[in-house]
């Protein structure tokens, strides 16, 4: 019988350990502060608190697990609890659909409302992508930041958001598609789409008749 | 008519599940996998939703590439070591690893030989508060 090896890890083999592992991730997380508080100075600020916050409580981290979700998950919780203070924000939750059912009941789209949005995804700069994403409510914004950027499931975006998977669900479509929406409009404004009938289609709001 | 207009609706308002690949944790699962084979304007709306989500995200992942500032990298590096030399933060991770031989003669002249490996890990977390 054997018995060995009494493993003391030190304050500074911890910041090592942190550093190494959690510090990959500064630039994307810096992406989505960015989005999250529409400007630089607060993403900075945003960023480090993050790393402060996951520094401080990493013996809570359970190693083997996601480190970037976590890291996520404080970056959002940050930000939601401190520089969403004093900002007033359309409330949605209010009006929230049961899980399931995540849409308003929708009709077909024409072909020339398809291919309206089509050319507006493929001809936009990145400064209006940005500009959408920064118009449509905080709440969706950040799911289909998470989702769509970050490539996270819907079920770990419950986990950073913290809120049920149904609703995740149903502000992610509603994102998607306000950001479409706004996108095609954009389009139109710039003369990007093809004509008049095919933008108001795919800006329509989907209630079926 | 009525019918299938319901259905079309309840298709197209799933539509996202169907693309995130979760269909089955919506109750009418079986029923929008049936209508699907047999609408075809229903079918076209989501591969065109599919098409789009992919355009959708592709231009998403484009532009949302920003690097931080060197100077943030820095001034974070630089705070975890402050951090960590105010608060004195330990942890002790204790791990024992045993391993039991146990080596058997019968009357016969066999020998068995067994080996168990036993490990445990435990982790400690000494946390000062400060002040």
């Amino acid at each position: 019988m054997t018995s060995k090896d009494l493993v003391l890890e030190s304050a500074a083999d911890r910041t090592i350990r942190f550093e190494r592992d959690a510090l990959v991730f500064t630039n994307q997380l810096y992406a989505a502060a960015l989005r999250y508080t529409k400007n630089p100075e607060d993403a900075r600020d945003l960023v480090q608190d993050t790393y402060l916050k996951a520094f401080a409580s990493f013996h809570q981290f359970e190693e083997g697990t996601n480190l970037r979700a976590w890291l996520y998950r404080v970056l959002t919780t940050t930000f939601i609890n401190t520089y969403r203070k004093g900002q007033r924000q359309p409330q949605i939750a209010n009006n929230e659909l049961e899980d399931w059912q995540v849409a308003e009941a929708q009709s077909h789209t024409s072909d020339l409302g398809k291919s309206a949005e089509q050319e507006a995804l493929e001809n936009l700069p990145d400064s209006d992508i940005k500009r959408a994403l920064h118009e449509i409510p905080e709440e969706f914004r950040i799911v289909v930041y998470l989702a769509d950027v970050e490539g996270f499931s819907y079920k770990e975006i419950a986990e950073i958001v913290g809120a049920p998977a149904g609703t995740v669900m149903s502000r992610l479509h509603r994102g998607r598609k306000q950001l479409r929406e706004k996108l095609a409009s954009y389009a139109k404004e710039l003369g990007y789409t093809t004509d008049a009938p095919a933008s108001s289609q795919s800006k329509k709001k989907g209630g079926a008749e | 008519m009525s019918y299938i207009e319901i259905q079309c609706g309840d298709v197209l308002a799933s539509v996202v599940f169907i693309i995130e690949g979760e269909l089955q944790e919506i109750p009418q699962a079986a029923a929008i996998q049936s209508h699907l084979v047999t609408c075809a304007p229903c079918s076209a709306e989501l591969e065109h939703e599919r098409l789009m989500q992919q355009m959708l995200q592709d231009v998403l992942k484009r532009t949302c590439d920003e690097q931080a500032p060197e100077d943030l990298h820095q001034s974070i590096h630089r705070q975890l070591r402050a951090q960590m030399a105010g608060a004195g933060a330990t942890e002790v991770v204790t791990q024992f690893s045993m391993t039991e031989i146990s080596i058997e003669i019968d009357e016969f002249g066999n020998v068995e030989h067994r080996e168990i490996q036993i490990e445990q890990t435990h982790i400690q977390h000494f946390i000062d508060d400060e002040d």
